[in-house]
């Protein structure tokens, strides 16, 4: 017996990890999303060394974190009451974000950071109004367009075609690319958000507006209305004319670009934060669209004309992502300070150049330029300049459990061909008015 | 008689001595738990701090009403009955039988054999998530093999047509029989298929027949699409597959090492009366091994209602929501938007619950039908 | 008596039939379970701009590019280490643990048995998916009890106890509770099928409980350890939700974590993916191909006589 509880007792101690002592430095808790396999990974890293070079005062604690570990962690730390200091955040109700904006957890940025560290971002940027807090919560990197029409250019003049300006001319490109065994828009919808992200809620954007949006929540308009399924019934249209194959909607995200850079299909819908991906990544050397060919061979235009639109040329935008301060540190204090430091590095010119070069993201910060862009990254924020007005992204707006589990999955059913626009809509308001019911 | 050497209290001490490590253990890491998910599932906790943060309090079963009216409940679980039948119908079966085999040595390399089946429980479910997608992706393994075969096909179709009609003499009658030939992919891809595909194909340079041909094919081919996967019901079987090749090595070693503790001798004996390798397996191995087998079924059925991690890789309960189990639906509704853990509280003790039914039918079972040690 | 002559040749056919579908059905799982992994380790070694252009075939050049760059990127140094120190003593933890209750449960009378091992067996039932968040709660604010009371005491002036959370320890505690339920399951059912007589006889002779434990009990448990080793191992070893959820200092998180950091599907680098998961994959494959004969000797060495 007393063997055992000897070797037990060894087992023991030999696991205790000794108590930390405190450092002398203030401890700042940092939680970031990044993959160690994006592009623009070492860079970023050296972002954050950097940033503890030199400011030995502050302990920074990064925890570096992707997908769903990230939300479950985050969720774990909300549960359990100790939110980190510093938080990656979405402006909107996306995943761990939602509780954070829905209970007040982070700090109101807007008198913290100041009006006039503020007034050097771009005005849609510091609106606190478009976040679900309704103050500040988020100080967005970058404005975010979620339509991005990525055009080969030279694909189309290859096949005697212009770039698109109304969807007719969109459908008529169906057979002579067909025949050439290219496919005319890819939208990979395998994980079932980006139909709604990068092509609806632009469509919903030009034939409805965003207040119908806004009235829809309040319960003063119905997803059934005509305008709402009309909006479904163009999305429909589009499958059925061969313009996005029905395949997409169990296509994986990543093998989107691949078919798109690989000139099997001439366009590809997807996010602005997408052009990233075809730039070189400095750590390999390689790029998927080489240099040369960017801007000859490619160009990013603006959704053709719907039929029955009424907004022309609305493109659905949302603030980006960026980083949050945790409301439960003191008032004043050491920590608060610290992260307020990190903060003004994080959104400093320097930085924000270094992560508009990786191609990350383009800067909301105003004046930040580069001569090493490579032409990706100079083209979008010509597409930007071209659009003259935006419109909510859905999921930013509406609740979650509607979102996802009927606009969402409605759409890949239509695409899929289950369901009919009547129904999908039919299943959406009803989910709605259960929402609005407990409101 | 010989207790009273020493005595019922020092039996007390060392029975609580051996036990109290494992309770606390359990209480710590499994009960504590337990008891707050209880609590949740009645509760109106809203998401933010748990204790300390803005008041909540029980509400009722509310949460299992809702459970009970939902119909992506009632699909879960259909799926899960799934997963519970091949495990228990698929899995065990098969594993006996290849351990009986292995032991009885009827096939050879029997080593290898054991080795390689068990193989799937070592590999990463991310690994099997990725494979998923690289074999069933629109773009993927599968989808190559089969454009090929329709591409091959429809391209001899199209041979045929031309050769019959002397070369490139576009008549109605042509562009008909090519129509017929592509099935719906016509009339998918042309309003009026007779005077589009007409008028197409005149676009076409009459001395390159040949690009016409290979641009036809493309044109008017099916392309293989997993849509089988977004049918509900139907998405499960590949899913299910995959679970048979995963778990049933974990069985087949099991059983094996149960086999090899078998007395050889009364095999022996057995076939030395007469008896099949089949009746072997069914009067004497099976029986022996009742015990394990029973036991394999609980761990099956707990593993089977708990599944999570292989399909949430593979399919993550999709598309639209098909293939997902209790336990996805259940992490969605932690973890996915905004946090319901009412919700995803309640659905967890829905499966311990429906698990304690089902072990407790299978010991039943086993009472009725158990055979001896 | 022995078999009628007529029934022989069709005895024989369904014979040859039958070993040939047994090795067909086998083939193909077997096939299913290496052409994965042959696919795997040589896209590890294609450049990822060569994978994008080929995925299935023979690389064309083979480039060990790939690993130096993971390997860093991952850390999988620091991760090795906690890896076999968790899936190990942890293993080591839940086999120790299960036994001692089994033998308690299983040869010695008491009121207490039916609740204690029942609530065990339910434990099988819970998954550890639903209990990650009220997990978490409970270890992070049993720190901070600790840490109040050590403050209290004057042992500890400043900083943070890490006994459950963010420690080592504390993960290990973790993954033997939730191996516990089913491996006492098992252990206890074995151990009831060591006679009585044998431990009777231990008794009579003076021994005391736990000299029968460590001399008796513990060598003829072998094979059920060996169980208990099998169905754990490989699960500790690939786990990740919950380390994810008890660890946030990178030096404490555990292989699978690593590969984590390369799955997203926003990735664009194959080549580092695909090299992450090998090395991730590696460990275990070598374990499981060394240590195969001494699980089979282990199983067949336990074996009771009579």
């Amino acid at each position: 017996m007393k063997k055992t509880l000897f070797l037990a007792l060894v087992l023991v101690l030999a696991m205790l990890v000794p108590m930390t002592a405190m450092a002398q430095a203030t401890p700042l808790r940092f939680m970031y999303y990044i993959d160690a396999s994006q592009a623009g990974y070492a860079e970023d890293q050296a972002i954050w060394q950097k940033f503890k070079d030199d400011n030995p005062d502050i302990d920074l604690q990064m925890e570096i974190l992707f997908n769903e570990p990230f939300h479950e962690k985050l969720g774990a730390y909300i549960a359990g009451g100790n939110v980190p200091d510093v938080i990656y955040m979405w402006p909107s109700n996306r995943s761990s974000s939602a509780i954070l904006h829905q209970m007040h957890l982070m700090k109101d940025l807007t008198p913290l950071m100041g009006k006039q560290f503020l007034a050097n971002f771009v005005a849609p940027a510091i609106n606190p109004k478009a976040q679900p807090s309704g103050y500040l919560a988020e100080l967005p990197q970058s404005i975010t367009y979620t339509t991005v029409m990525y055009a080969n250019k030279k694909l189309l003049a290859d096949n005697g075609f212009a770039l698109p300006k109304t969807y007719a001319q969109l459908k008529a490109m169906v057979p002579r690319l067909k025949a050439k065994g290219i496919q005319v828009i890819t939208l990979p919808d395998g994980d079932g958000w980006q139909m709604q992200s990068c092509l609806f809620s632009t469509v919903v954007g030009r034939m409805l507006g965003d207040g119908w949006v806004d009235q829809v929540i309040k319960g003063k308009a119905k997803f059934t209305d005509p305008g709402y399924v009309a909006a479904l019934t163009f999305i429909d249209t589009m499958f059925k004319d061969g313009v996005i194959p029905r395949a997409d909607m169990q296509l994986g995200y990543g093998d989107g670009p691949t078919l798109f850079a690989s000139g099997k299909a001439a366009f590809i819908i997807d996010g602005d934060w997408r052009q990233g991906f075809y730039i070189t990544d400095k750590s390999t050397g390689q790029a998927l669209i080489p240099l040369d060919q960017q801007s000859s061979d490619f160009a990013f235009i603006n959704f053709p004309a719907i039929p029955g639109e009424k907004f022309p040329g609305v493109v659905s935008a949302i603030q980006g992502v960026g980083l949050g301060i945790s409301a439960a540190i003191p008032k004043g204090s050491d920590k608060e300070k610290a992260a307020v430091r990190l903060l003004q590095y994080y959104y400093s010119p320097e930085v924000q150049k270094i992560k508009l070069e990786t191609g990350a993201f383009i800067p909301s910060l105003k004046g930040v330029t580069s001569d090493a862009l490579e032409p990706f990254t100079q083209m979008m924020p010509k597409y930007y300049a071209g659009i003259n007005k935006i419109s909510y992204v859905l999921d930013g707006v509406l609740n979650p459990g509607v979102c996802n589990n009927y606009v969402n999955k409605g759409l890949q059913e239509i695409g899929l061909g289950n369901k009919t626009p009547r129904q999908v809509a039919t299943e959406t308001e009803k989910a709605m008015a259960d929402w609005r019911a407990t409101q | 008689m010989a207790r009273t050497i020493h005595g019922r209290s020092e039996e007390r001490l060392a029975y609580w001595t051996m036990v109290l490590p494992a309770v606390l253990l359990y209480l710590l890491v499994l009960g504590f738990p337990i008891v707050i998910s209880i609590i949740l599932s009645v509760s109106n906790y809203n998401g933010g701090k748990m204790f300390g943060g803005e008041p909540w309090g029980i509400v009722g079963f509310q949460q299992y009403g809702k459970l009970m009216r939902d119909p992506y409940f009632w699909s879960a679980l259909k799926n899960n009955v799934y997963i519970v039948l091949i495990s228990i119908f698929g899995q065990l079966p098969l594993g006996f039988i290849f351990a009986y085999l292995i032991y009885r040595k009827i096939v050879k390399f029997g080593d290898f054999w054991q080795g390689v089946l068990y193989m799937p429980n070592i590999i990463s479910v991310i690994v099997i998530g990725i494979m998923w997608a690289i074999i069933f992706s629109p773009n993927g393994v599968i989808a190559e093999i089969m454009n090929r075969i329709y591409a091959g096909s429809i391209s001899h179709q199209i041979t045929q047509i031309f050769n019959a009609a002397g070369g490139f003499n576009i008549t109605d009658d042509v562009v008909r029989q090519l129509i017929n030939a592509s099935g719906p992919v016509a009339g998918q891809t042309f309003t009026d298929p007779p005077t589009e595909l007409k008028e197409f194909i005149l676009t076409y340079d009459p001395n390159n027949l040949e690009l016409l041909k290979h641009d036809l094919v493309n044109l008017l081919g099916t392309k293989w699409t997993p849509t089988f996967l977004s049918k509900p019901d139907i998405a499960m079987l590949p899913v299910l597959f995959v679970i048979l090749w995963c778990w049933t090595g974990l069985y087949l070693i099991l059983f094996l090492a149960n086999m090899q503790k078998i007395d050889g001798q009364i095999i022996e004996a057995a076939r030395i009366d007469g008896a099949s390798e089949g009746q072997v397996m069914s009067r004497v191995v099976l029986p022996s091994l009742s015990g394990v087998i029973v036991n394999a079924a609980i761990l099956c059925i707990a593993g089977s209602l708990n599944s999570f991690a292989l399909v949430f890789a593979m399919t993550r309960g999709g598309p639209a929501r098909v293939t997902e189990l209790l336990s996805i639906y259940m992490y969605d509704a932690a973890f996915f938007g905004t946090p319901n853990y009412p919700l995803a509280n309640a659905i967890a003790l829905s499966i311990v619950i429906l698990s304690m039914i089902l072990i407790a039918i299978t010991k039943l079972v086993e009472k009725r039908y158990g055979g001896r040690e | 008596m022995p078999e009628p002559l007529q029934n022989q040749p069709a005895k024989r056919v369904v014979g040859v039939i039958g070993k040939a579908v047994s090795y067909v059905v086998m083939g193909l799982f077997a096939f299913m379970t290496i052409a994965p992994l042959v696919w795997l380790m040589i896209s590890s070694f294609k450049s990822t701009t060569e994978f994008r252009l080929n995925r299935v075939g023979l690389p064309h050049i083979w480039t060990t590019i790939n690993f130096p760059g993971a390997w860093k990127l991952g850390e999988f140094d620091k991760l090795i280490g906690n890896s076999v120190i968790y899936t190990l003593g942890a293993t080591l933890g839940i086999i120790f643990f299960s036994i001692l209750a089994g033998f308690a449960f299983a040869k010695i009378k008491s009121k207490a048995t039916p609740i204690l091992y029942g609530s065990f067996v339910l434990g099988i039932l819970l998954s550890i998916q639903s209990l990650m968040v009220p997990l978490f709660i409970e270890v992070s604010q049993l720190d901070r009890l600790l840490t109040d009371l050590f403050r209290t005491l004057g042992i500890l002036k400043t900083g943070q106890v890490n006994f459950f959370y963010d420690s080592r320890f504390g993960v290990l505690l973790i993954y033997i509770g939730s191996g516990l339920p089913t491996a006492i399951y098992l252990s206890t059912e074995y151990i009831k099928g060591i006679p009585y007589a044998l431990v009777e006889a231990a008794r009579i002779d003076g021994a005391g409980y736990f000299k029968i434990f460590r001399w008796l009990i513990l060598p003829m448990s072998v094979p059920i350890a060996t169980t208990v080793a099998i169905l754990n191992i490989t699960g500790l070893w690939n786990e990740f939700a919950l380390i994810n959820i008890l660890v946030s200092k990178a030096y404490l998180k555990s292989l699978p974590l690593g590969i984590f950091r390369f799955t997203s599907n926003l990735t664009s680098d194959w080549g580092k993916q695909f090299a992450a998961l090998v090395i991730g994959m590696l460990p275990m494959l070598l374990f499981y191909v060394g240590f195969r004969k001494q699980i089979t000797k282990g199983v067949s060495a336990g074996a009771v006589k009579g």
